[in-house]
């Protein structure tokens, strides 16, 4: 039995677009997330209440855990890196609602991020260090390993996709096994970890994402440092 | 576990608008809030080093000042002390000087009171000295020292200058008429006789001499020619010692 298959469900068609419960799933955790976000940035306040207080401590956190790597390139990287941990956790714990599937649990779903995050390094690679001296950093230390980078781009890219994608899929699939051959209450312990490894899987992504970005950015700029403590 | 690409494509396109909708509803206006109030405290912070600061000069200002006022009340307290020992030293010189006064004004008064109580005693010593020889002379004296005494008077009127009885008679003016002579006893013819003839060489020898007695002048006679009067007894002898002991 193809487990995948089972799971993901055309919900309807609009020609030739087919609509997953996935992107329905994902479309309603946007709209939720969106109007969370739009109502609180209509009640914010210099004195925060509660909800602001949480809002603050999740925003602030990213913030912190992205100057921890890259402080020069915080403010660039932080929507980015901080939509995906936001966007992974609820996506990830929504698993946990009955009858929801959980948008990570699709190849498809993991992959578009993947393949997000591989654009996104080059795209901010790029727009921070420009075109040349960004493409040089595959040529170094030296070009002979030009070819491993570009292996290393493509593997990494698949790693992160199959990565979050085996991890939810195999929560799932394994919560729905023990409670299709040991009984209604037996999943509570796997969905406890299911809870546990969603917010890890977030994390590992994030922060993988986090590194494969800054690192773009950083590695010619250690470089260059490198050559210029030389010279000096 | 297959791939649907329109899935894929609109996953992709999801979360990209979700990146545009977290940007522009959460992250600006949360990091905007957050660095609005990183602000304020900032602020707040620069405020309150400034206040402290401020404090900082104040206390130092108020430390200088209080120096000075220290430094200003040794010195008014130094000046009062001198002025304190000046004064000091005025009024114990002052009292010094009351004070000497003061003895000299005690040492005159106790010298004055010792000198009078000297003089009331040698005045009640003369008085009773007087008192004690009236009574031993009234005692004691009788018709022999009567007899005396006049002898005696008679002596001196008879060692009278010219000079002296001129002015004896000048005293008593115009002629009296008579002269009285008072005895304590009774005076002989003899006696008589020598006193008149003693009385006519100072007088003048027409005046008569009228003889009386009067047993309270103890012992002798007393002469009385008009205003002037001659005492030569003992009462009135003792009267003059007293009088003179009195005077002095």
């Amino acid at each position: 039995m193809d487990s995948a298959n089972v799971l993901i469900e055309p919900v309807f068609a609009l020609g030739p677009i087919v609509i997953t419960n996935t992107v329905v799933t994902t479309w309603v955790i946007m709209a939720a997330i969106a109007l969370l976000s739009w109502l609180i940035s209509h009640r914010l306040r210099t004195e925060p209440g509660p909800l602001q207080t949480a809002i603050e401590g999740i925003v602030a956190t990213i913030e912190e855990a992205i100057v921890e790597v890259a402080p020069q390139y915080a403010r660039n990287i932080l929507p980015f890196i901080g939509s995906l941990w936001i966007f992974l956790v609820i996506a990830n714990l929504s698993g946990l609602i009955p009858g929801v599937h959980s948008p990570t649990r699709d190849l498809s779903a993991t992959a578009a991020l993947a393949i997000l995050v591989f654009l996104s390094t080059h795209w901010f690679g790029i727009r921070i260090l420009g075109l040349k001296r960004y493409l040089r950093h595959y040529l170094t230390p030296s070009p002979i390993l030009l070819p491993f980078h570009l292996i290393s781009e493509v593997t990494r890219t698949v790693a992160l996709a199959v990565r979050l994608f085996g991890n939810m899929m195999s929560l799932e699939m394994a919560a729905l096994l023990i409670l299709l051959v040991a009984g209604f209450l037996a999943p509570v312990p796997i969905l406890m970890l299911h809870i546990i490894e969603a917010l890890v899987q977030a994390y590992i992504f994030g922060m993988l994402a986090l590194i494969y970005v800054v690192g773009g950015i950083q590695s010619q700029q250690h470089q260059q440092q490198e050559q210029g403590d030389l010279h000096a | 576990m297959e791939l649907s690409w329109t899935t894929f494509v609109l996953e992709i396109i999801n979360f990209l608008v979700l990146v545009w909708i977290l940007k522009r509803f959460l992250y600006k206006p949360v990091l905007k809030v957050i660095a609005r109030r990183q602000a304020g405290i900032e602020k707040r912070l620069s405020d309150a080093e400034a206040l402290h600061a401020d404090a900082e000069k104040l206390q130092i200002q108020y430390e200088g000042r209080l120096a000075d006022w220290e430094q200003e009340r040794q010195q008014a307290r130094e000046s009062l002390a001198r002025e304190l020992d000046t004064e000091r030293t005025r009024k114990m010189e002052e009292l010094q000087t009351a004070l000497k006064q003061e003895r000299e004004k005690a040492r005159v008064a106790e010298s004055h009171r010792q000198a009078d109580a000297l003089r009331k005693i040698e005045e009640s010593a003369l008085r009773q000295g007087a008192r004690f020889a009236t009574r031993l002379l009234e005692q004691a004296s009788g018709p022999d020292t009567e007899a005396r005494l006049v002898e005696l008077l008679i002596t001196e009127l008879s060692r009278l200058t010219a000079e002296q009885i001129a002015a004896l008679r000048n005293n008593y003016g115009n002629a009296p008429e008579s002269i009285e002579v008072i005895s304590a006893f009774p005076l002989s013819d003899d006696q008589c006789h020598r006193l008149e003839q003693a009385l006519a060489s100072i007088t003048t020898p027409s005046i008569s001499v009228q003889f009386e007695q009067n047993s309270e002048l103890i012992a002798g006679v007393k002469i009385t020619i008009g205003p002037w009067a001659l005492a030569a007894n003992i009462r009135d002898e003792l009267k003059g010692f007293m009088e003179l002991a009195h005077n002095e």
